[in-house]
């Protein structure tokens, strides 16, 4: 994210244009991070950090293509509220250091706090903006990411709670 | 003649108005209320335990397995047979009813059945569908009317109060009386061999404990677990768990009846009893880990002749049964005898032996025609909540460890414990021992995401935990460990859970933020988890090897991706003992084919 936009967004109201751009964003860095982190890690949690990867790369291909939906072209110019998360979210994409050497807890403790305030931000856009497409569009988004979230506690619960000691 | 012989024939006319009192359709006449008629068989409560062919004085009841019928297959608790009736045989005694462990099989009052074909009075009831089957009337077992005992006989243990300020052993083992009033309860189905991960020939030792003939039991014992010993103490019983007695009544005390042969036989008889390795092959094998996975392959590769030599970290044998399990429950002298047992057999111990550090993976690899890693998981999971990487939280297992190290523990007066499984449990009754010798008193919090109904600590566990006055606060998921403005650590600061389960049965825990409590201690001691140290691999074998979800790869043989490196234990399988034997036996076995196929290749 160039500086001008990181300015953008802490303005009161952002173009849906640029939301859809920052989601997609989002999604691309997270799925170049997990690629890149792969084959640092061990091969024991490599499978973690693969799957992940794969996971962002579906996420970065629907936001994809919502951006080149026709039904939103004439929309996307619109105006919509900046919600509160927005700081956290946008502060995500700038990646924080997780180490060369994480571990499966570590990865996916990374994880859930991206995909949490993935979620936070667009159920605060959906929140702030008035019942039609582009709030459906938010809720849709809200949904996948709490979706996401959801799977991730899962596999954290499964994997660090794991033994039945 | 008189008149009285003239009249006498008449007198019959008045009975023209009475009730008759032959049957007019003596084919339609309905049994009486609990007439012992034909059988039938509820098939899902059945398990195919088999006791009604066993009981049947006739040999009537043959045991079958039945194909596509709806909920019957083989699987732990069933057999997937099913009993078939000849009426050609049997004499409707209903002592096959009145044994019935489930209360499955029970008779109608129907007794009439045509047939021109008379192999059709050979039947599976519930099976072969009968029209009697619906029927409510008949015979089936009255109410408290049993030939074997419901209630298993009371192991004798330790009170709370004259065990909780020590590490003495708490279970007392049966005597011989108690032990053979245990034994008859068995009714020799066998349905819990198949549930024993390591298939103990259990209706066979507790038959040794009925007949008193413990050095065969011994035998029998030894053959399927050199763990017998430990596991006559700490077994997990999944074979008690499967029991047909417990169907309607208490399981046998299966891990109890094994603990009584092994402390009725003298342990000099032991290896007599056992038998000696067989001679010398020259092959050599390599075995990582002292634990019950890595010498039970030990056990056994030895006994086939091999040269087995065993690289153990610690400074004894053991592995988790030693360094995990609180004496009171096991004491090391059992573990030891086990381990003697076994390393009699010429096994070679290597002792504060750290593999990757004082020898190498690569080292093993050549000196060795196998190598076998079982290296347990010793490395404990941590929540990583706020305050967690405070020096007074503590890992339960590294506490475990440092006990049966023999340090001299300071327990501090209060502390909290966060998990539901056996660690939990463990450290929690440990910690209560010490605070009870130093302190005079306990307190101590144990929390779990579980409610108690879901606890995976073995119910015994968490009865005794109570008992011992720990504090089990259930449904409470940790968020904080919290401090003072000293840096002091003063509690856990923890949510009520409200669900921990998804609607697909993953665990997935939601809480209620609004509950929230603040659980006062000096500790926090996190028992949620246990991991394997891998690193003894080094780089490049973690590289050549394949994984499976965080695990070691290995095929149904136990065998790894590299062809001469096998792994077993707790590191492949999870925690628990009788399954680690049971890896360490299919270890060994697939170890002994390769040799076999190398020397025929040869």
């Amino acid at each position: 994210m160039t500086e001008g936009r990181g300015y953008q967004k802490l303005k009161a109201q952002t173009s849906l244009h640029d939301v859809l751009e920052v989601a997609t964003e989002f999604e691309r860095t997270a799925r170049d991070f997990y690629a890149a982190l792969a084959p640092k890690v061990s091969k024991q949690i490599r499978y973690l950090v693969e799957e992940l990867a794969e996971e962002e790369q579906r996420h970065f291909d629907l936001f994809t293509e919502l951006r080149a939906r026709p039904d939103l072209e004439d929309s996307v110019e619109q105006m919509v509220e900046t919600p509160a998360s927005d700081r956290r979210f946008s502060d995500c994409i700038h990646l924080p250091e997780l180490g060369d050497k994480p571990d499966d807890q570590a990865v996916l403790q990374y994880a859930l706090g991206r995909e949490h305030a993935a979620m936070e931000q667009y159920t605060s856009l959906a929140d702030s903006t008035p019942a039609g497409p582009i709030r459906d569009l938010f809720r849709y988004l809200a949904d996948e990411e709490t979706q996401h979230k959801n799977e991730l506690e899962k596999r954290y619960y499964e994997i660090v709670h794991s033994g039945g000691v | 003649m008189s008149v009285r012989d003239l009249l006498s024939p008449f007198t019959a006319w008045k009975n023209l108005f009475r009730e008759p009192v032959s049957i007019k359709d003596p084919f339609n006449r309905e049994a009486s209320e609990r007439y012992r008629g034909f059988h039938k068989n509820d098939i899902e409560k059945c398990i195919g335990c088999g006791t009604c062919e066993a009981i049947c004085q006739n040999g009537a009841i043959d045991m079958l397995p039945v194909e596509g019928v709806d909920n019957v297959k083989t699987q732990p608790g069933d057999s997937g047979l099913r009993p078939r009736i000849d009426y050609g045989r049997c004499c409707w005694c209903a002592l096959c009813v009145d044994v019935c462990m489930t209360g499955s099989l029970t008779m109608s009052n129907e007794y009439k059945w045509v047939e021109s074909d008379p192999d059709k009075f050979r039947f599976t009831p519930g099976v072969d569908k009968k029209h009697w089957d619906e029927y409510h009337d008949g015979y089936r077992r009255p109410d408290g009317h049993r030939l074997n005992a419901p209630e298993r006989i009371e192991m004798p243990e330790l009170a709370p109060r004259e065990r909780i300020d020590s590490f003495v052993e708490i279970v007392g083992g049966y005597s011989v009386e108690q032990a053979r009033l245990e034994a008859d309860r068995c009714v020799t189905c066998g349905i819990c061999v198949a549930t024993c991960p390591t298939h103990m020939p259990i209706p066979d030792y507790i038959a040794a404990v009925r007949d008193g003939d413990y050095e065969h039991g011994l035998k029998l014992l030894y053959e399927s677990n050199p763990f017998s010993q430990v596991c006559g103490k700490v077994c997990t019983r999944r074979c008690e768990t499967t029991c047909a007695a417990s169907h309607e009544g208490d399981p046998i005390a299966i891990r109890w009846l094994k603990r009584h042969i092994t402390e009725q036989v003298p342990y000099e008889r032991y290896r007599d009893i056992i038998g000696s390795p067989l001679p010398a092959t020259g092959k050599k094998i390599a075995i990582i880990g002292a634990g019950p996975a890595g010498m039970t392959a030990a056990f056994d590769l030895a006994r086939k002749g091999h040269s087995v030599t065993v690289y153990e970290a610690q400074s004894h044998a053991g592995g988790m049964t030693r360094y995990g399990i609180p004496e009171y429950r096991l004491p090391y002298e059992t573990i030891q005898r086990d381990i003697d047992l076994i390393t009699s057999m010429g096994v070679q111990m290597h002792y504060n032996t750290r593999v990757g550090t004082d020898i190498s993976m690569q080292q093993l690899q050549q000196d060795n025609d196998a190598v076998v890693l079982t290296i347990g998981l010793w490395l404990g999971r941590g929540t990583r909540i706020p305050g967690s990487d405070h020096p007074n939280v503590f890992k339960a297992v590294d506490l475990l460890h440092r006990i049966t190290e023999g340090e001299d523990i300071q327990a501090p007066k209060s502390m909290v414990v966060i998990g539901g499984g056996n660690v939990a449990m463990d450290i929690a009754r440990s910690m209560a021992r010490l605070q009870k010798q130093q302190h005079g008193e306990i307190d101590i919090t144990l929390t779990a995401l579980e409610d108690k109904a879901h606890f995976l600590a073995d119910p015994v566990e968490i009865k005794e935990s109570i008992e011992e006055e720990i504090n089990i606060i259930d449904s409470r998921g940790p968020q904080e460990c919290m401090t003072d403005d000293q840096n002091n650590l003063v509690g856990l600061r923890t949510w009520k859970v409200l669900s921990i389960f998804d609607d697909q049965g993953r665990f997935a825990p939601t809480y209620d933020e609004h509950d929230e409590q603040v659980h006062q201690g000096e500790w926090v001691v996190e028992a949620i988890g246990q991991m394997s140290d891998v690193s003894l691999l080094g780089e490049e074998l973690t590289e050549k090897l394949e994984w499976n979800r965080g695990r070691i790869q290995v095929d149904d043989a136990g065998r790894t991706s590299e062809p001469w490196l096998w792994a077993a234990g707790d590191c492949v399988k999870g925690p628990d003992v009788v399954s680690a034997v049971a890896t360490g036996h299919k270890v060994a076995a697939s170890i002994e084919v390769e040799f076999a196929q190398q020397e025929t290749g040869a």
